[in-house]
Parts: structure tokens; sequence; C-alpha cells
């Protein structure tokens, strides 16, 4: 605990990590208590209140159908954020569940585990992402009982997709630590091999597989909002930030410039946020200088 | 050398056959017939069953498959269902497009980011280094569709420098031309400016700490000779990064093609999805998953050349 405290407190000390963490804290209470900040419903139509430009009843204004900014960049805070980390969420469960497995038993599943993640790494997130949404339709997904959101598609592909680089990051570390005299000791005391990978090893790899979590989530967010941009994310009216500047698209012309700044800005400063608390837990956990180096192109 | 290549291009053409396979299956497990698309909702079952007979679907999924598979090594993309124009022609008119724009972009990125880096690493910490990793950090976090309407709004609107967007032909004029290109390869190209200037920097740093740099200096070694020998040691993992950034592009290329409303694939794709024309969007897919592909292989290629340590 204490070594998670002091972790921490190196990360806050970093001039990005404080940043950093401030905004993505201030984005996921925003997200948490969207009900209560809200000052208008979100999907209320005023057509007497179209495209007011910022003011005191709006403090950003309002949209082609009289909605209030405000309360829409609040609610659409949840779509970005869930998407960026359930996606990540199944890319790390599968990814450290394929690299650890890969990296203890070794042999066959070592061989098939990795390269099919090498394969999956070879893959163009964006583009498939547009045509599994564009094969499967636009459209809520009926499970069972449940309904589930049109971007649940998005979250499934992007999961899956994610777990190649974590797979590695994993699979990596776990290598260096399975052989780790700490580990040879433990198994020589007759420590059985599963909890020693679980108990110890697992603990272990974790710090260079979170670094590279936080950098996808913001990933992940961007993915969201474009494919909402181009009407195959959030439906609408549903408000999630890349829908919204689809919708501010057509006023460009006419200088209701609030419409397309301020989810743009919303979207720019929480990717920003997870960038830079990104780089700063590599910075923390892994002071080598490979500043750039371990982010992933997209 | 050889060997390792032939590899990696048989592992590249593994995954397209095997993306061609999850595609194929995808679009037969869809519920939806394509029939009931193209000839509506209240169409009879004999004309479904006429129209499935016609288009060879009521075979089954891997006989089609194969056809479909068959025919598209031989160049042939066959038909969109939809409205039965050749899909070979409809990517022999809009590929042109995506290529140039991401062309344009690419170029772009590497004119800024490669000086970018290597001044950033040479001036560590100073005030340039600072202004780098702020560009890098915006850069990775801008989106491209909102930087490409930001853009417009500046440049298009507000100064009326460029054009809003759409097509401009060459034969309006070479200048007319690039203009157009100009926005559209800054909101495509600011992302990558970032990858690259931050690979850039951390590969020259590396190289300028070598014990070889350190001892070339203190021998007295002319500063833009000693810059040769740490660029040649400092030029693969760029060479790398830039030439996967390339294929990553043809994605956001697309995005950047609906917000610019340039009739390249995003067009193509972004229409099909609507008309729910599943032949098309599978084949496009697949064409820009190869593009992907091969600018992978050749980064893999380019780093082995370039790397005479990973030659052996």
């Amino acid at each position: 605990m204490n070594r998670h405290i002091a972790m921490m407190g190196a990360i806050a000390r970093r001039p990005a990590g404080r940043i950093g963490g401030i905004i993505v804290c201030l984005v996921l209470l925003v997200a948490i208590a969207a009900p209560l900040l809200a000052p208008y419903d979100p999907l209320a139509v005023n057509l007497s209140a179209k495209l007011l430009p910022p003011n005191a009843a709006h403090w950003l204004g309002t949209d082609q159908d009289g909605r209030d900014m405000v309360s829409r960049l609040i609610w659409g805070a949840r779509p970005s954020l869930a998407v960026g980390l359930l996606a990540v969420a199944i890319g790390m469960f599968g990814g450290v569940t394929l690299g650890l497995t890969a990296a203890v038993i070794r042999g066959v599943w070592e061989q098939l585990a990795m390269r099919t993640m090498d394969g999956l790494a070879s893959i163009p997130l964006l583009i498939w992402a547009i045509a599994i949404v564009g094969i499967v339709g636009v459209g809520p997904v009926e499970l069972g009982g449940w309904s589930l959101p049109n971007e649940s598609k998005i979250v499934l592909l992007v999961g899956i997709l994610y777990m190649p680089p974590l797979a590695r990051v994993a699979y990596g570390a776990a290598l260096l630590e399975a052989r780790a005299e700490y580990v040879q000791a433990r198994r020589l005391q007759g420590a059985r091999l599963w909890p020693v990978m679980l108990g110890d090893v697992l603990p272990n790899c974790l710090s260079p597989v979170i670094v590279q979590a936080t950098l996808l989530i913001a990933v992940g967010i961007v993915v969201e909002a474009s494919l909402s941009f181009v009407g195959l994310g959030v439906e609408p009216p549903a408000p999630s930030w890349g829908n919204m500047l689809a919708d501010a698209r057509q006023f460009i012309y006419s200088g209701a410039w609030w419409t397309y700044v301020f989810p743009g800005l919303a979207i720019s400063i929480t990717v920003i946020g997870f960038n830079l608390l990104g780089d700063a837990l590599r910075d923390t956990l892994d002071p080598r200088k490979s500043a750039g180096a371990g982010r992933l192109v997209i | 050398m050889l060997w390792a290549f032939l590899n990696r291009l048989l592992g590249s053409i593994g995954v397209l056959v095997m993306a061609s396979i999850v595609l194929f299956a995808l679009v037969h497990a869809i519920p939806v017939s394509p029939a009931r698309v193209v000839l509506g909702m209240d169409a009879s079952e004999d004309d479904i069953a006429t129209f499935d007979h016609d288009n060879g679907l009521d075979r089954p999924v891997v006989a089609q498959y194969f056809s479909w598979a068959g025919n598209a090594l031989r160049g042939q993309l066959g038909r969109s269902l939809v409205d039965d124009t050749s899909i070979s022609r409809t990517l022999v008119q809009t590929l042109p497009v995506t290529v140039e724009l991401v062309l344009w972009a690419f170029l772009l990125a590497l004119v800024i980011s490669v000086p970018l880096g290597i001044v950033s690493a040479l001036y560590e910490d100073r005030w340039i280094d600072q202004l780098a990793r702020g560009i890098a950090t915006l850069g990775v976090s801008i989106p491209s569709f909102w930087l490409g309407l930001m853009l417009i709004a500046w440049g298009a609107v507000g100064l009326g420098w460029f054009p809003a967007g759409g097509d401009v032909p060459w034969r309006d004029g070479v200048g007319a031309h690039l203009r157009a290109m100009v926005l559209p390869a800054m909101a495509l190209g600011l992302y990558y400016v970032a990858i690259i200037s931050r690979m850039t920097r951390s590969s020259v740093g590396d190289v300028l700490l070598a014990d070889h740099v350190r001892v070339s200096r203190a021998m007295g070694l002319p500063r833009g000779r000693l810059m040769v020998y740490v660029l040649r040691n400092a030029l693969s993992p760029i060479v790398t990064v830039a030439a996967m950034s390339f294929g990553y592009m043809f994605g956001w290329a697309l995005i950047v093609e609906h917000v610019f409303n340039i009739a390249g694939m995003s067009r193509a794709l972004l229409n099909a999805i609507l008309r729910r024309d599943y032949i098309v969007i599978l084949d496009i897919v697949l064409v820009i998953t190869a593009l992907f592909l091969f600018a992978n292989l050749v980064a893999d290629l380019l780093y082995r050349l370039l790397d005479p340590r990973l030659a052996e």
C-alpha cells in the first residue's frame, strides 16, 4: 500500500502527471455525476431558443434544436469514457491473460497465442471499426433481455484489437519475472506454479501494462468520437462529443462557433489528460530515456 | 535476411486471407439478406429467391467465398448488388484521391517532424524542446476531424485563403489543386508530426549519449560530420515508425475526407454502408487492409536494410 502511495506521489510531482491526473479525475467526476451537474435535460428541444450564443442561462450556448450545450457536453462525457475504459478493460483482461499464460506455459500455446496477437496487431483499427459497424448495421444490440447501445460494437472490436500491445508488454515482463530469483526460490520452497504466477509475477508485470492501457484509453476516446462523427457511433439524439460535432458541421459558415468549438475542446482536453497521465506514469515506472518510444501509432 | 522477409510476407498474406474470411463470414451472418435491401421490404419470397439465385447467393457460403476470392485474385472485385456498378471501377476512381491525400499529409508530416525531433534532441529541455514536446502532446490529442473543422473555420471561412473542401482537379490549375490539399493534409498530418517527431527525438537523443559519439566529440570531429554519424545511427526506428504511420494514415484519411467532402474512398465506403452494399464494404476494407499490411512490410524491410545487425 505504501508503495502505491509513494508512486502516486512521484506521479503528482511531475507537472504532466499533476495536470493529467486532475483532468482525468474531473472528467470522470463529470461523467459519473452528469444527472446532478447538468443544468438542463440534454434532450429537451426548445425551438424558441435555437442557436443561442453563450449567455447567462446557457453558459456555452444552445444547438440547432435549442438544446443546452453545457448539459449535452456533460452527458456526452459518458459514452466517450465508457468506450475508452471498457475497451481497455477487455484488452487488458484478454491481453494480460494471453501474455502471462504464454510466458508461463510456453511451447505450442506460446506460439499460438503470440502469433495470433501478431496477426491481430496488423489489422488497422479505425477502418475495421467503421467496417464492422457498417456491416452489422447501426442500432442497439439485443442480448438476452438487455438492449446494449450501438457503441458496444465499437467497444468489443476496439477491445479485441487492444489485446496485442497489452499482451506483448505483459508477455515480455512475465518472461523476465518468471526467471527472477524470487520466483525460483518460491518454487524451490515447494510453492505451486499458478499461485506464484498470480500472486507474485502478475502484480510485478502490471506497471508497463498500465502505462500502455492509459495511453490506449485516449485512443479509444478518439475512435468513438470519430465514429460518432461519421454517424456510426452513438446514435442521436443521445449526446456524444462526436455526434455533436457532426451536427455542428453545418454551422461553420454561419458563425455559430460555440457549436463546433466546445465539443472538440472537450475531446481534446480529455485525451490530453489521459496522454499526460500515461506519459507521467511511464516516466515514473520506467525512467529509462525512452520518451515517445512506448507510444502506439494508430 | 531474405528468409525473414519471405516469412513476413507469408504472414501478411495469411492475415489478409483471415481478414477476408472474417469479413465474409460476418456479412453472411447478418440476418438481413442483401436481397431485402435491394428489393425493399415488401418484395415477395419468390422475388428474393430469384434475386439470390441470379447473384449466386443461394449457394453454400464456402462456395461463395471461393468464387469471390478467385475473382479477387484475378483483379475482379465483382459488382455492387445495389446499383450493379463495377467495384473495381469505383476503386480506380476513388483510391488515387485517397492515396494523393495520404502522400501530401505524409510529406508534410516528415518535413516538419524530423527536423523538429532533431532540434528537440540537440537542445534537450531548452525552450525549443519544450515547444516541440508541447506540439507533440497536442498533436496526439487533437482528433483529426475536429482539427479539420477548425482549419475550415480559420483558413477557408475566416481568411478565405483555401477552399473549404471538395475536389479541385489538376486541370483547374496546379496552384488551385495544391491549395485545396493544404487544409486536409494539415488535418491528417498533425498527429503523425507528433508521432514521428517524438520518435526522432528519442532516437537521436539515445545516439547522442552513445560512447562513440562522446569519443568523436572529444577528438574534435566537426559538428556537421558528427551529425551525419548520429543521424545514420538514429535512422532505423524513425524510418520504421514513419512507414507504419503511412499505413495508419489511410484509416484517418477516410474521416478527413468526410470532413472536407473529398470524393475519395471514404465517400465510396460510407455510401456503401448507408446502402448496406456489403460486397463493396468488404472489398474497400480489404483493399485498405492490404495497403496497411504492405506499409508494415516495407517498414520491416527498411528496418532490416538500415540496421545491419538485424540482417544476420
